[in-house]
């Protein structure tokens, strides 16, 4: 009786030995197959938008190399025009529109005048001048052109003034203000 | 000896016909797969920018008003993939018949693999560059030259901005 029972037993921890290995098999089958893949695939790209926009406005700026001018005393028969101690250097910068005129201007307050208001005409006030559009011209009590240009941009030039010496002048010391006027519309 | 018989008998029947008390189990298999694709994704932090006035003199190189833009780029590809990201100028700077070319636009940056450059209308030019995926992140900084001889106006222009992951 105790043989057949070891017999049967055994026969069966035998058969439990096979189940249980067949379990595991299965489990490390479907664990090995639990895999991630990583197809081959094309190039992708991702945009995005940004608008710039910048503002841009008119401008104007003038420098003037000197704040005085001086014209020495001479002989009007030696020196019948006097010639300013040195040039007035001018520089222009302005931004406007592409077709816009630039315009620089100068204008006296009123003739020369002397403490005894002596004047002399300031018509007698001339100046040349050198750079790009800038002009010559002659002094008034109104605007006159110094210099002129289309568009915006960065002018650079000088002028000299000069003044008719004459006989029939009164002495003194004469002194007028000039006014310089850049417009960039 | 017939009852020893019989009970033999009824003990290999019984050890036939008895169940198997533990474990018992079925074999099988399953297959799982997971798809992981390239991808790109750009953000930026805003949608415009703009340049203010000033006075050329003092201010040569003009900043965008409001900081930088910021910039993050995510991708996913194979190991050891260039990763590229680039911007142009859809045009020049316009403002009605007046221009403003692109290539006044430049820019400074700041982040890993992020460059300074030069904008332009003719080709995409690179802001950064990195190898592999990841998530990078910077910023760049908008200049615009400033110049006397620039027309009046109010100017605009797209920046387009391209991520690529091979």
């Amino acid at each position: 009786m105790v043989a057949v029972w070891l017999a049967a037993h055994n026969t069966l921890t035998f058969m439990e030995r096979v189940m249980t290995k067949a379990v595991w098999s299965g489990v490390l089958t479907a664990a090995a197959v639990v895999l991630f893949s990583s197809p081959a695939s094309a190039q992708v790209t991702a945009g995005a938008t940004v608008t710039v926009s910048a503002t841009v406005s008119a401008k104007a700026k003038l420098t003037v190399g000197s704040a005085s001018v001086t014209f020495n005393d001479a002989d009007p028969d030696v020196t019948p025009l006097l010639t300013a101690t040195g040039a007035v250097s001018l520089d222009v910068k302005a931004r406007t529109g592409s077709a816009s005129n630039v315009t620089l201007t100068v204008q006296a307050d009123g003739p020369l005048t002397n403490t005894a208001s002596d004047t002399i005409p300031i018509s007698n006030l001339t100046w040349t001048a050198t750079g790009t559009n800038f002009v010559a011209g002659t002094m008034g009590a109104t605007a006159s052109s110094l210099g002129s240009w289309t568009g915006g941009g960065n002018y650079a030039g000088s002028h000299t003034y000069r003044l008719v010496n004459s006989w029939t002048y009164t002495t003194g010391t004469y002194t007028a203000i000039i006014t310089y006027t850049l417009t960039a519309p | 000896m017939l009852v020893s018989r019989r009970l033999l008998v009824t003990v290999i029947a019984w050890a036939i016909a008895a169940p198997v008390a533990r474990a018992s189990a079925q074999a099988a298999t399953a297959t799982l797969s997971a798809d992981v694709s390239t991808i790109a994704k750009l953000t930026v932090s805003t949608a415009s920018a703009s340049f203010p006035d000033a006075d050329p003199d003092a201010v040569p190189q003009i900043p965008t008003s409001g900081g930088p833009v910021l910039i993050t780029a995510k991708s996913r590809g194979q190991p050891g993939m260039q990763v590229v990201l680039t911007v142009q100028a859809a045009d020049d700077l316009r403002s009605g018949v007046n221009v403003i070319s692109a290539s006044h636009i430049t820019w400074t940056a700041t982040g890993a693999g992020f460059v300074a450059g030069t904008l332009s209308t003719q080709s995409p030019v690179t802001i950064a560059t990195w190898t592999g995926s990841g998530v990078r992140s910077g910023s760049q900084q908008l200049y615009l030259r400033n110049l006397w001889t620039h027309p009046t106006g109010t100017y605009t222009v797209s920046l387009l901005y391209t991520l690529s992951a091979p």
